[in-house]
């Protein structure tokens, strides 16, 4: 009985999963390839939503809406850069002065209100929980995959560019980057902005898919980014070493955290207590490759005695 | 190629920690000219290094490289001109990034970055002759990541991505000094070689006295924020440890030698 | 390595495709099995035929909250009382995250419940989004109107969603308002910026205490942080001040008493718990009875005995007029006499 609703579960939390991975690729890049600290992600995921519900309310095309959704993101991530590069203003303050001033940015998107609902009923919307289990063109997993495919696929062949090298070389060693010619305060920049367009993109198709948009979606999602990333890194990080692939791996990530969500819901505790177990199912996840590692070598141990 | 004029820099100004680490220093490098730069603790050798290079903003006087006056430029700029070496091998490179990476990466300096490919095969092929003249094996390790390379490899492979771009001034700042005799040796020598082969102007800061008077044209001694030595051509390479010694005595109007100095 | 790729996204798909159904949803599964057990059973008493039944409720609650805690509390003892054993509840809680809605409906959905009561503003949208087959109730909602996006509203929902209201009558609440304060020229209209629910009462009942005369500002505070700070500049500049039915406000009575008492300015709420903690007087409804109206309907629906698509919106079955006792003796307020005081 558990198992038979879990997987009935499954489509859905794969789903949400998928477009989350949305916004950890975009965690990825500040977080690993920048190795800054960005904030920012909290208030641009609801800026994107705001933006692409209210334009599609105004009668936008939706693909149209999705495209503004990350350019607005993006200009999040600009400003966050300005603060950061040019008022000297360090990384973590400068992502939540931004993702404070976003709320009154994004209620101001929203017609001063805190919740606009978007139907799948009036509207063409690109994903929708509705079909979810649908064995159909409907069905928003489709979606989900088509962009994660086209997204990892631009990325790769971005971060191999002469100018994606210089953005991963700012991260890996701001010092030596600068030595080599490369305007770090550009470059640092330029990587926010791709990291919060993302995020935005990710926050307009979670409020297609979950049919509204909410001034406060975003809060806490830095934390499940992070999350995706973590758990991503540590289950194929071995595995996978391509970069397309780790990407890949910070989406299973946030589909693996999401899945936990479910079952912890199946699971039936207390409810007040979602927090609590989600934490510890995920803190079980991230150290299994410890444990695996202290077992192999006390085996081995035994074996070499 | 290089004029140093009446350059002054105090750290911390105006405060009980206040350090002035440049003292009017004059100083003028002609094309090929191959310095080593010696001196005590505090005497401005790394300073000096680092207001050429851009990393810190001087006081007063100027700076002009081949002509242009690049006393204002931000660092990353100044960077099309010149080639370093840091001291912390962990410094000239990036751990995470692979040896034809690294490569790739200096071979832009100075370039306008585009949306072109990052290393082509022809890249490559010119990187593993570059990287034979090092004479380590890591020509055959191109795509392996820096960060599991030893210190002294990660050195020699800076000293190429410095070089790569012919830079008009190169700047080691005590490159060998983290490394063990052996390697030192060895960069050392790959130093040599690649000055030598391009005909690259050098400023070597070198704790070791032997190192300066066996490499270079020229020497350098620096005291108290300026030039206190200078030593070219025939008389430099006559020169001995004890004179060395002497001159810096002399010049710092101390008998106590700098422990560093005498255990070279 | 894009082998490895390849094939667990595969299998991903596999897995989920298989858990893909038609649309086959709980509701119609549950009738058939209903049908099915109807015929069968068409010889015996009917009294057996019902007790053969059981039912599933979802309830997805927003947040931890009194309100809608007692709200889900009437629901449930509404439904147990109707039909005792037969019904069994899976009860979820989104802890104020209402990303966490989509994913709480989708696991209700999972489970093949009978009826979803969506508990607050978020997890109605989300449950709306997410099904369009299985009867979704919604409580603690003020508006279904905004919502939903429904033009042209009529009081019904339609489709599979109706539900309760916990809108009190605005129009009372400013009679009373000006009831208990007939010299207050200014009132200061006091809520969180991040509920829709409270802009709205804030905007309605705006508009009928400026037909009757009296001023009106609106200070917004965005959530526990600036409440003092907000609540400060309410009292400078208003005689009496207005509180809609507000979470965050709820959730922060202690801070806003501790502004508006020592500032002499009273409180009206909007609802009880809020007057409790820092208000005079409030024209009170009962989410607990909310509730219980909508397990009422609830019965109904699972029993077959309404259409949920023609079932209007209902509203609070009762409004009391309730005073706080002890803050309005320290602000000297005279209550007249149909005023209940609420008990501590």
């Amino acid at each position: 009985m558990f198992f038979s609703s879990l997987l009935n579960a499954a489509p859905g939390a794969i789903a949400q999963g998928m477009l989350w991975g949305i916004m950890a690729i975009g965690v990825y890049i500040t977080y690993r390839i920048l190795d800054v600290a960005d904030l920012t992600v909290d208030g641009s995921l609801a800026t994107g939503g705001a933006v692409c519900i209210m334009l599609m309310r105004a009668g936008c095309n939706p693909w149209l809406a999705l495209l503004c959704a990350f350019l607005v993101g993006m200009l999040a991530g600009m400003v966050t850069g300005l603060l950061h590069t040019r008022c000297g203003i360090p990384a973590i303050l400068a992502g939540i002065l931004t993702q404070l001033a976003l709320y009154s940015v994004n209620l101001r998107i929203m017609g001063s209100k805190s919740n606009q609902p978007i139907s799948v009923d009036k509207y063409n919307l690109v994903v929708s929980q509705r079909f979810v289990k649908e064995l159909s063109l409907r069905n928003p997993l489709i979606p989900a995959i088509v962009t994660l495919a086209v997204l990892i696929g631009i990325l790769y062949w971005f971060f191999g560019t002469e100018y994606g090298s210089g953005l991963r070389a700012t991260g890996a060693n701001r010092r030596m980057a600068s030595a080599q010619g490369i305007d770090t305060r550009v470059t640092v920049t330029v990587g926010l902005m791709l990291s919060n367009g993302l995020v935005a993109l990710s926050g307009a198709l979670l409020a297609q898919y979950q049919g509204a948009v909410d001034v406060n979606m975003g809060r806490g999602a830095i934390v499940i980014g992070l999350a995706a990333v973590i758990i991503g890194e540590v289950l194929l990080g071995k595995v996978f070493r391509n970069f397309a692939l780790k990407l890949c791996a910070v989406v299973i990530g946030a589909v693996i955290y999401y899945m936990v969500l479910q079952i912890v819901l199946q699971l039936g505790l207390n409810t007040n207590d979602l927090k609590l177990f989600t934490a510890a199912i995920v803190a079980l996840f991230l150290s299994i490759p410890c444990w695996k590692d202290s077992v192999r070598t006390k085996k081995g141990g035994v074996r070499n005695a | 190629m290089l004029e140093i004029k009446n350059v002054s820099k105090t750290f911390n100004p105006g405060t009980v920690n206040a350090k002035t680490a440049l003292n009017g220093l004059n100083l003028t490098l002609n094309d090929g000219d191959f310095v080593t730069v010696i001196g005590g603790n505090g005497a401005g050798k790394s300073t000096m290094l680092n207001a050429v290079a851009g990393t810190i903003q001087v006081d007063t006087g100027s700076i002009v490289l081949d002509g242009r006056d690049i006393t204002r430029l931000p660092e990353f700029k100044r960077a099309a001109y010149l080639g370093r070496v840091f001291q912390d091998p962990m410094m000239g490179t990036a751990a995470t990034m692979q040896i034809e990476e690294n490569l790739a990466l200096a071979d832009r300096r100075g370039q306008r970055r585009t949306l072109k490919k990052g290393i082509t095969a022809a890249d490559r092929e010119h990187y593993i002759e570059q990287l034979k003249i090092l004479d380590l094996g890591l020509e055959n390790r191109m795509t392996a990541k820096v960060g599991l390379l030893s210190g002294g490899q990660r050195q020699a492979l800076t000293l190429l991505m410095a070089t790569l771009q012919k830079p008009e001034l190169l700047l080691l700042d005590e490159h060998t000094a983290a490394l063990d005799p052996k390697t030192a040796a060895k960069v050392l020598e790959a130093t040599q070689r690649i000055v030598e082969k391009n005909n690259l102007t050098t400023m070597m800061i070198t704790h070791n006295m032997r190192d300066a008077i066996t490499y270079g044209n020229r020497l350098i001694m620096m005291y108290d924020g300026h030039v206190a030595v200078d030593v070219s051509g025939e008389e430099k390479k006559h020169l001995t440890v004890e004179q060395l010694l002497e001159l810096f005595s002399k010049a710092s109007g101390s008998d106590e030698a700098d422990d560093k100095l005498l255990l070279s | 390595m894009k082998k490895a790729l390849a094939l667990v996204l595969a299998a991903m798909l596999l897995v989920s495709m298989a858990a893909c159904t038609g649309t086959a949803p709980a509701a119609t599964t549950a009738a058939t099995t209903a049908a099915a057990e109807t015929t069968a059973a068409a010889d015996e008493t009917s009294a057996q035929t019902e007790a053969d039944k059981t039912y599933v409720v979802g309830i997805c609650q927003l947040v931890q909250h009194p309100a809608l805690d007692a709200a889900t509390q009437g629901f449930k003892d509404a439904l147990t009382e109707a039909l005792g054993g037969a019904v069994s509840f899976n009860e979820q809680n989104a802890s104020g995250e209402s990303v966490n809605c989509a994913t709480i409906v989708n696991s209700l959905i999972a489970s093949n419940v009978d009826l979803i009561l969506a508990n607050a503003t978020s997890p109605l949208q989300a449950a709306a989004s997410a099904t369009a087959d299985i009867p979704v109730l919604g409580t603690s909602v003020t508006d279904y109107a905004s919502a939903l996006e429904i033009d042209d509203w009529n009081g019904t929902v339609g489709g599979n969603i109706s539900g309760t209201s916990d809108l009190a009558p605005l129009d009372q609440q400013a009679a009373m308002l000006r009831e208990l304060f007939p010299d207050a020229k200014t009132v200061g209209l006091l809520y969180c910026s991040a509920e829709t629910n409270s802009k709205y009462q804030v905007d309605v009942i705006r508009g009928y205490l400026e037909e009757a005369g009296l001023t009106c500002a609106e200070f917004a505070f965005t959530d526990t942080n600036d409440v003092t700070s907000v609540t400060q500049k309410a009292c400078d500049s208003s005689d009496v001040i207005y509180i809609p039915t507000d979470n965050t406000a709820a959730s922060n009575t202690e801070a806003i008493a501790n502004v508006v008492l020592p500032a002499g300015v009273p409180v009206i709420a909007g609802e009880e718990g809020i007057c409790k903690g820092c208000g005079v007087a409030t024209l009170s409804i009962s989410y607990y009875d909310l509730g219980y109206a909508t397990g009422k309907m609830a019965v109904k629906i699972l029993t077959g005995e309404a259409d949920i698509s023609t079932m209007p919106v209902e509203y609070a079955p009762q409004v009391t007029k309730k005073y706080n006792a002890a803050n309005c003796e320290a602000l000297n307020v005279t209550v007249p006499d149909d005023y209940i005081a609420i008990e501590d």
